[in-house]
């Protein structure tokens, strides 16, 4: 009967076949700068006085995105007993140009829903003025009404809604939520 | 005939390195048991007849199949003969307790030139194991692979909605659990809870559970356990048979069909192929108050495999491929944590739901191709040498729900999408016996490269990974004490580019973080089989395995379900060592009591101390611009797990069998003096089966009823609060059934079962189950299976 051995060059050639197979591949490539692709970096709130005059801008903005380093937040300085008409932006800066989040928000605004909470709750009354085809709010527009002089906070909630909207903030995901800081004097 | 007999023999015991030396004893107390089974189906043959010869000593098989002698040491030849099956003889050797076991061929089907062998003579392992197979494991076709291997004790699953079940042995899981697919490591994503394993469970006969640490065989991060899922071999025979699997499930209105045709060619016997592939789809699982919307899913799945084999060498080619869709349960949808929060207060999705097979966004897009060579020569004098190399890629997608006009959602790109490429290479040599010693040497190497694709997030960064290794396992045996030992040495070398981002004068810069991590991670293991008596064998094996972090464990950062996560060498203070390996320290104690008429049954203790044991702990929380997360980062601290799996069976009757199972894993953080998150709740298991035997001629074969209870306890050992965003849910009871029988249609005997689960639909959540902040679970279900195993080779008759 023949006899075969035991053939370690047989085994080594073997073990060697994956380096072999994958050797040729490029391991060195780096880690390309990632497409966040539904990145927001950046809400602005610009709000211009009814009766003229210069608009103000609050922003909140976080250059790269969750972890690193912490946001750059905007303090927002308003005038007792005033009306504002309210604007909101939301940019992806990370990119150059920047993405317009914007105007994607507002191409699928019956599925978007922006939500703000004043507080205290009396710090200022702000009410939706844009309407989704379905006629409810969407809150891209605002205005925003001040009364006696107080300190607080305003959130700003930006709502993902795709087939539950219904005008209320639940059910739903939050795409942005940032709080401004907020002086009316 | 003999001589093919005996080489047949031969070839199945060396197959399974399992020898029946020559060398006589002189004791006549050494049990030779085994059981007789019908081929196709697997079950236990009861009544048949086992005669020995020299001495004409005879004896019939109980309910189950099993028989058993004492007997000298010697050479016996073994017959079984049962009324309308084939009967079989073998050789046999005895030296040491044998077994023995016997698939019987229906008279019906005649096959040609039928060669007897061994089928599956288990090796003994010091380990405890479970495996499924026959009408165990079809009672399961239709489940993923983690709700399958569940019927083990000690096997529970992280579950993620009721389409993801990841395996969790004893209360270990994810990249503590090693997966071989086929003889390969499965490689992946497999660090992820909700990443169910890439495998199609109809590709295997049969799926068996190492339970406790078996580093120095399968890897050194084999802490937990190892699954093995293992497809027939190859047919031997000439001729051409096919099996076709088809499931519909009620509740999900699941359908899933498997066929497998596998032929060997009469005028090159040398040369086998099988061809499988499978279908499955389903819709919104139903819970008893609401439908859970979006948890539909589908796969298509395909394997092919091609052999040669002689009496002194083999080589086979196998490739598979598995691609799934799974929808995410939409009320899972969260934003941050107050979105979660909002989630929890109010437990339920919003609306009553609806069944629908489509599939949105969130959902996971999932492919593994497998590609593998394995062959074998016996070298001189009873050894051998087995030489597997093999590649794999995972791709594994995730979208989340975007904005429709976005780039991602008007192109539907993944919001990650990670690649991975491994090639292994193992090559083992069995050595000849040297007197009472047996064993196996190995070398084993693993090339990985992981990248995640352009477009898509950084969560896990590019590495790779490369592991070079070499293990030794020796076993010595007499009598009715084997005594095992396993050394291993790996060499890790881990390879990190890390896109990091930081702002200077208002720009984002994008860098790239270069790590290397270095370990020999050593494992070894001692361990015994004595077999006590006939009915009872002890096992104990002590072990210590070594585990280096895994990738994601140093360097997953961003977030993830509404967390954020972060690795521990992400954000580790300047000049602080790296993350490193996990030791485990692990005993196990198993005692069995097998082969007897009525009660049989077995108890396993164990505990494994893990010091290092890395784990996520909540840090605090995370502002960004999409509100706050809760931070959970990578830590290191020493854990215990330590408990028990019990089974219990009962004939009272002939045809009766009543079951329990319990399964028991406490866990502790020592460090911290605390609880574990995430461990599995006690478990227990009631069974009552009756099964009637039935003439060969009767038209429904052996039909058999059973019902089982399953009750499983409030986990209230749980960790610190802010572990966890809920407190546990309460424990539940769950009551199911199976009815099933064979009908022989001509030639092929059709096997159908009707089994219901959740019968009284009960209204529950797992504790493991990651959705049971949004969800109940799921609520009744009948699932329908049908087996049909075809055969196309000539009848005998017509030679």
């Amino acid at each position: 009967m023949k006899k075969t051995s035991f053939r370690p060059f047989l085994a080594a050639l073997l073990l060697a076949t994956p380096l072999l197979a994958t050797s040729c591949k490029n391991d060195d490539d780096n880690p390309t700068p990632d497409d966040e692709n539904e990145l927001i970096t950046t809400v602005r709130y610009t709000l211009t006085p009814a009766g003229g005059g210069t608009p103000l801008t609050v922003e909140y903005k976080d250059l790269d995105g969750a972890g690193g380093n912490a946001p750059t937040i905007g303090n927002l300085t308003l005038t007792a007993n005033t009306t504002y008409t309210g604007a909101l932006t939301f940019l992806d800066e990370s990119k150059n140009p920047a993405g317009d989040i914007t105007a994607e928000v507002n191409a699928e605004n019956d599925e978007h829903l922006i939500v703000y909470v004043p507080t205290p709750a009396n710090l200022v009354t702000v009410t939706r003025t844009d309407r989704d085809r379905n006629n409810l709010e969407v809150g891209l527009a605002t205005r925003l009404v001040t009364t006696t002089a107080a300190n607080g906070t305003l959130k700003i909630t930006l709502r993902h809604q795709p087939g539950t909207k219904t005008g209320q903030p639940e059910p739903g995901s939050t795409d942005a939520e940032v709080t401004f800081p907020v002086t009316v004097r | 005939m003999l001589f093919r007999l005996a080489a047949a023999l031969l070839w199945a015991g060396l197959c399974l390195g399992v020898v029946y030396q020559a060398t006589a004893q002189s004791t006549c107390t050494l049990p030779l048991a085994g059981r007789v089974t019908d081929h196709e189906s697997g079950e236990g043959l009861a009544g048949a007849t086992v005669v020995l010869l020299p001495g004409q000593d005879a004896t019939q098989t109980d309910p189950e199949g099993h028989f058993h002698f004492h007997v000298c040491a010697g050479t016996y030849r073994v017959q079984v003969h049962f009324l309308g099956y084939q009967p079989e003889e073998a050789e046999l050797r005895v030296t040491a307790a044998a077994v023995r076991n016997f698939a019987l061929h229906p008279e019906t089907i005649r096959l040609q030139g039928a060669v007897v062998r061994g089928t599956h003579v288990e090796a003994p392992t010091p380990q405890a194991s479970g495996s499924l197979s026959g009408q165990a494991l079809q009672s399961t076709r239709g489940q993923a692979l983690g709700e399958a291997l569940q019927k083990l004790a000690g096997v529970t699953a992280i579950q993620t909605g009721p389409s993801i079940f990841k395996p969790m042995i004893h209360g270990l899981h994810s990249n503590r659990v090693a997966i071989m697919n086929n003889g390969v490591r499965q490689e992946g994503q497999q660090w992820g809870q909700e990443h169910g394993p890439e495998i199609d469970p109809f590709v295997a006969s049969e799926l068996t559970v190492v339970k406790g640490a078996a580093g120095v065989r399968y890897g050194s991060d084999a802490v937990g356990g190892v699954v093995l899922v293992q497809p027939r071999p190859l047919r031997d025979t000439a001729g051409t048979g096919a099996e076709l699997n088809l499931v519909g499930m009620s509740n999900n209105g699941l359908g899933a069909a498997s066929a497998t045709v596998e032929g060997n060619l009469r005028r090159l016997p040398a040369l086998s192929w099988r061809v499988q592939g499978s279908l499955k789809q389903a819709g919104n699982t139903r819970t008893p108050d609401y439908w859970l919307d979006n948890t539909a899913f589908r796969e298509r799945n395909f394997s092919a495999a091609l052999g040669w084999r002689r009496e002194r060498y083999g080589v086979e080619a196998f490739y598979s491929r598995f691609s799934s869709r799974l929808g995410i349960l939409s009320a899972a949808v969260v934003g941050n944590q107050a979105d979660l929060q909002a989630a929890i207060d109010r437990g339920r999705p919003v609306g009553n739901g609806s069944f629908s097979y489509e599939i949105n966004r969130p959902y996971q897009q999932l492919r593994h191709d497998l590609a593998k060579l394995t062959s074998f020569w016996k070298t001189g004098n009873g050894g051998r040498l087995t030489a597997t190399v093999a590649h794999q890629q995972d791709f594994r997608d995730e979208f989340d729900v975007v904005r429709g006009s976005s780039a991602a959602g008007s192109r539907n790109l993944p919001q990650l999408s990670y690649l991975n490429y491994t090639s292994t290479a193992d090559v083992v040599w069995e050595h000849p016996h040297w007197g009472n010693f047996s064993g196996s040497v190995g070398l084993s190497g693993t090339y990985q490269r992981n990248r995640y694709a352009p477009g898509s997030r950084q969560f896990i960064p590019f590495y790779t990974n490369q592991v070079g290794g070499a293990f030794l396992i020796e076993r010595w045996q007499q009598q009715r004490l084997l005594l095992e030992a396993g050394l291993r040495l790996d060499r890790r070398d881990l390879q990190t580019r890390r896109l990091t981002r930081t702002v200077q004068d208002d720009t984002l810069r994008y860098g790239v973080e270069q790590q290397q991590f270095r370990y020999w991670t050593p494992a070894a293991s001692l361990g015994a089989v004595y077999d006590a008596s006939t009915h009872l064998s002890l096992r104990a094996d002590a072990g210590l395995v070594r585990r280096a972090p895994a990738a994601n464990e140093r360097l997953a950062q961003g977030v993830h379900n509404a967390i954020y996560e972060e690795g521990y060498d992400v954000s580790r203070p300047a000049g602080a060592a790296p993350l490193g390996p996990e030791t485990s320290y692990n005993l196990g104690l198993t005692a069995t009591l097998h082969d007897n008429p009525r009660l049989n049954g077995e108890l396993t203790l164990y505990q494994n101390y893990i010091d290092g044991y890395i784990y996520q702990v909540v840090a605090g929380s995370y502002q960004t611009i999409q509100g706050v997360f809760p931070l959970w980062r990578t830590q290191q601290t020493d854990a215990v797990f330590r408990g028990l799996d019990a089974l219990l069976t009962y004939a009272p009757a002939p045809g009766w069998l009543l079951s329990g199972r319990a399964a028991v894993v406490r866990a502790r953080n020592r460090r911290l003096n605390d609880y574990l998150v995430f461990v599995p709740a006690d478990r227990f298991e009631a069974t009552a089966r009756r099964q009637w035997s039935t003439g060969p001629a009767a038209r429904l074969q052996r039909p058999f009823a059973q019902l089982s209870l399953t009750a499983v306890r409030r986990q209230d050992r749980t960790a610190g609060a802010e572990y966890d965003l809920q407190a546990a849910p309460a424990g539940y009871q769950l009551l199911g059934a199976e009815v099933g029988t064979t009908i022989r249609l001509g030639n092929v005997p059709l096997e159908l079962s009707l089994a219901g689960s959740n019968l009284l639909n009960t209204r529950y959540r797992e504790y493991l189950n990651r959705f049971r902040y949004y969800a109940q679970d799921q609520g009744r279900n009948l699932t329908l299976r049908l087996r049909a195993p075809l055969e196309f080779g000539r009848r005998a008759g017509s030679r």
